[in-house]
């Protein structure tokens, strides 16, 4: 595993925008957040981004959303989304959808790192 | 008009019209008839009336005149009725025959050319007269003044000859359609008794005449030996004598030829044919119209039983022949339907008179008439189908329909209603009868609808229910018009509905729907709930992470303390991020809707009965409201309070719903309760609570009812305790319980200043 490997995180919440990367790059990666879509998607990051975190729901453009818009513009991404919203249902269209996985706020430091693993090695 | 009344007032001998009377159209209103409503075609009396007249002109000729005139007067239900003939100088008319009030004018008159007689000969249709004494005053000596004349002119020989008339001399009667179609039948029948009348009055005459000479002839005989030589040339006069005897008597039978064809004509026209037939000889006589009937020709074939029998459907043939029979043997009429088979296989109904004349030498004749039937039939058959149409149409639509003769409860329904209420068709009807299928529940209702129906005359309509025998439910939908008859009786006119698969799904709707509702409560409540969740979700989320970055910057090596300290730093920020979201959802319910305004808690209360009045009614509670004179007001969410009572009324209607051994009663009651404090309580008879069940009651999602939502009264006691009130419940000594709220009066001093509770 590339121990550099850049993790961004897109999420509207600040809780989120302001603990994740700091698990992140305690798990040894280099940790960018965003608190929009289009923030990401205005960045320089999009090309150097080796996995995403990703909130579903987000005032403006959603997680989907910018999922679709990577894949039109061919930045094939792994994503692992997130979300507060606890209905089981949207997992498995999402996971359809081609995310790693869809993990429910709050979940453990594990769970996130085991979805990073997996990320990482199908890049 | 006013030309021909100056022409007619050219001669001398005639009356002249005054000045000033009225113009002859001003007294006429013939075109009334076709206006007024008529009453239906009465073949039947028509038919009966020809028949009796025809045995009447059998019997008794002379008189056939006046037999005509009471049979106009009877079937046209007139107060007058008479035939007029014009005299042979044709100057004035002769009022041949009268029946009814005007009977004493009999062998009166009015002037050929001044009188609704000659109008209506001048006209040659028939007219509709009224008050023609306005016109021709002469008429006004004749009383009781016509209100008014309906007048149709009957010919011989393409000849007018005279008018057959009925009066009214009221307003109670006047004449329609029905009475013009059968005055011209009468009259057509008048024109064939006219003549024939006449013709056999010559014959008569004829008769005597023969028997006067066959007297002389004897005598001339009984002297013959004495005088044969001497009276031989007188007794040649006397033969050519009776020869021109014989050419008159031939003249005679001319014009009885001629009378015969009057008579054919009249028959052709009534469709009825004419018979006779002598039991001794077994000789028939029919008349042309008799042939033309049974479809034969009189020049080809001779009237005889055997050919009427085989012109008899074969079915009807042997009942026919009893009939007549026994007729012959017993020497009596008879009166006999049946069906006719003509060549081609065509079906004709015909009635059959016979009325038997038994001569001195006790042997008998009959006479009588056949008629054609078959357009009656078929008249009546048209109507027994539609008749079959309406009963099929309310079998379907399980629709019955009744009348209600008030002053005498005579009840008519048709076979539909029978149905519905499952009664046996053969015993008739009573209100008594009705009421024993009534369900005992609605028989309060029923009995003060009856009473007012009977008092108040006006169109009423309910719904109410049957308790059939085998102890199921009908639903029932009535509707009744008033309506009065000639003599201001009242009648109801009305329609029943089966209604009751209609109400069954309503209900089974109603079901549906309250799931519906329950479905769309719990569904918003777990809209709330994710939304909450979603909330508290993003700060817990924040706080798991800080809590895991933390723990793995103190397990490094060396521990990263100022890491650790900072991450631990932002974990309680999120737990009072977290805090504060719960903070912010409960000022947003505690805000919602609430105003503070002065409240009159029985005038809430009464709104909210007016409300569910219905819902109670249909839950079939009995409700009564006992409000508290001088109630003082309360401030706070009208609103809000009056959902508290709506809820405590549909929870005490809800725990009376399976009761059926007592009245399903509610008690709302207001009142001053204790420290300035107002109480509002609503007692049920349900089934009440356990001792220990109190406190549960009020839980949030406890309930003892299958589609309750259980939050019920946790919000209400929300709500009261919101208004610093208290709300609690309480067993009654009898069955059920009582739920009551009480909350503070309003200030006197400040009314409104000081807001309660309310946030």
């Amino acid at each position: 595993m590339d121990a550099r490997s850049l993790v961004s995180v897109v999420d509207d919440d600040e809780s989120v925008r302001e603990s994740l990367p700091d698990l992140l790059k305690q798990f040894g990666f280099a940790a960018r957040a965003f608190s929009s879509a289009e923030e990401f998607l205005a960045s320089d990051f999009v090309g150097q981004t080796r996995c995403l975190i990703l909130d579903v729901a987000m005032r403006g453009m959603s997680g989907p959303d910018l999922q679709r818009e990577l894949t039109r513009r061919r930045q094939e991404i792994p994503i692992v989304f997130i979300t507060a919203h606890g209905g089981e249902a949207v997992r498995p269209r999402l996971l359809e959808q081609g995310a790693i996985e869809c993990l429910f706020k709050p979940f453990s430091d594990t769970a996130l790192l085991e979805a990073l693993n997996a990320a990482l090695r199908t890049d | 008009m006013t030309q021909v009344a100056k022409s007619r007032s050219d001669s001398p001998h005639e009356p002249s019209i005054p000045a000033g009377a009225a113009p002859l159209e001003s007294i006429l209103c013939t075109e009334e008839l076709r206006r007024r409503p008529s009453r239906p075609p009465d073949y039947e009396t028509e038919t009966r009336a020809l028949a009796a007249l025809v045995s009447a002109l059998a019997d008794s000729p002379r008189t056939v005149l006046q037999t005509l005139a009471d049979t106009v007067l009877a079937v046209l239900h007139a107060d007058s009725a008479g035939l007029s003939l014009l005299t042979k100088d044709k100057k004035r008319f002769y009022w041949a025959a009268i029946a009814g009030a005007w009977r004493p004018h009999s062998g009166g008159g009015t002037p050929r050319d001044f009188g609704p007689c000659g109008d209506v000969l001048d006209r040659n249709i028939p007219m509709l007269f009224t008050h023609w004494e306005r016109r021709y005053p002469y008429l006004s000596m004749a009383t009781p003044l016509a209100d008014e004349g309906l007048l149709a002119p009957f010919h011989v020989n393409g000849e007018a000859v005279g008018t057959i008339w009925a009066i009214a001399h009221s307003k109670c009667r006047s004449f329609d359609a029905e009475d013009l179609r059968l005055l011209e039948s009468m009259g057509r029948f008048a024109s064939a008794a006219y003549h024939a009348v006449e013709s056999i009055e010559d014959l008569t005459l004829q008769m005597t005449g023969r028997a006067k000479a066959e007297k002389e002839l004897r005598e001339l005989t009984e002297n013959l030996e004495a005088q044969v030589r001497a009276r031989t040339e007188e007794l040649e006069q006397r033969s050519k004598q009776l020869a021109e005897a014989r050419t008159r008597l031939a003249d005679e039978k001319m014009l009885l030829e001629r009378s015969e064809a009057y008579m054919a004509e009249g028959e052709r026209l009534s469709h009825t044919g004419s018979w006779h037939f002598n039991a001794r000889t077994g000789e028939y006589f029919w008349s042309h119209e008799a042939f033309a009937i049974l479809g034969l020709d009189p020049h080809e074939t001779k009237a005889s039983y055997p050919l009427l029998l085989e012109r008899i459907h074969p079915e009807d043939r042997s009942r026919f022949d009893q009939v007549r029979s026994a007729a012959i043997s017993e020497k009596k009429d008879f009166d006999a339907e049946f069906r006719l088979l003509l060549p081609g296989g065509v079906i004709r109904y015909a009635h059959r008179i016979g009325h038997c004349l038994v001569n001195e030498s006790g042997g008998c004749e009959f006479i009588g008439a056949m008629m054609d039937t078959t357009e009656r039939r078929l008249a009546q058959e048209e109507l027994r189908r539609s008749e079959k149409f309406l009963a099929e149409g309310q079998r379907l639509s399980r629709t019955g329909s009744f009348s209600w003769r008030v002053a005498t409860d005579e009840i008519t329904w048709s076979e539909e209603l029978y149905r519905i209420f499952e009664f046996d068709q053969r015993v008739p009807v009573t209100i008594e009868r009705i009421f024993t299928r009534v369900h005992p529940e609605d028989l309060p209702l029923l009995h003060d609808m009856t009473d007012r129906a009977r008092a108040e005359g006006c169109d009423y309509g309910y719904e109410h229910r049957l308790l059939m025998p085998d102890h199921s439910i009908k639903y029932l939908h009535l509707v009744a018009h008033a309506t009065r008859d000639q003599d201001g009786r009242l009648e109801y006119i009305g329609a029943v509905q089966d209604v009751t698969e209609r109400r069954v799904s309503e209900h089974a709707l109603d079901k549906i729907r309250s799931e519906l509702a329950h479905v769309a409560r719990v569904t918003s409540l777990g809209a709330l709930a994710a939304s909450i969740a979603h909330e508290v979700n993003q700060p817990l989320s924040g706080i798991v992470t800080n809590a895991g970055t933390c723990l793995r910057m103190l397990a490094a090596d060396p521990p990263d303390l100022d890491g650790a300290r900072e991450t631990a730093q932002r974990t309680i920020r999120d737990g009072h991020r977290a805090s504060d979201v719960i903070a912010r959802l409960r000022a947003l319910f505690g805000k919602k809707d609430a105003t503070a305004e002065s409240v009159d808690l029985n005038e809430a209360a009464l709104e909210v009965i007016a409300l569910s009045r219905n819902e109670l009614q249909r839950k079939r509670v009995i409700s009564h409201v006992e409000l508290a004179d001088d109630l003082p007001r309360v401030t706070g969410d009208r609103v809000q309070l009056q959902q508290v009572i709506l809820n405590l009324l549909l929870n005490a209607s809800e725990a009376m719903s399976g009761v059926a051994d007592r009245p399903r009663q509610l008690v709302l009651r207001t009142e001053p309760d204790a420290g300035d404090r107002v109480r509002l309580s609503v007692q049920d008879a349900g089934v009440g609570f356990e001792p220990d069940g109190v406190e549960k009651l009020f839980e949030a999602f406890y309930t003892t009812k299958t589609e309750g939502m259980g939050i019920g009264l946790s919000v209400s006691r929300f709500i009261i305790e919101s208004h610093h009130g208290r709300l609690w419940a309480a067993r009654n000594e009898g069955p059920g319980a009582t739920f009551s709220f009480s909350v503070p009066c309003e200030p006197a001093t400040a009314a409104g200043a000081q807001s309660p509770g309310v946030r």
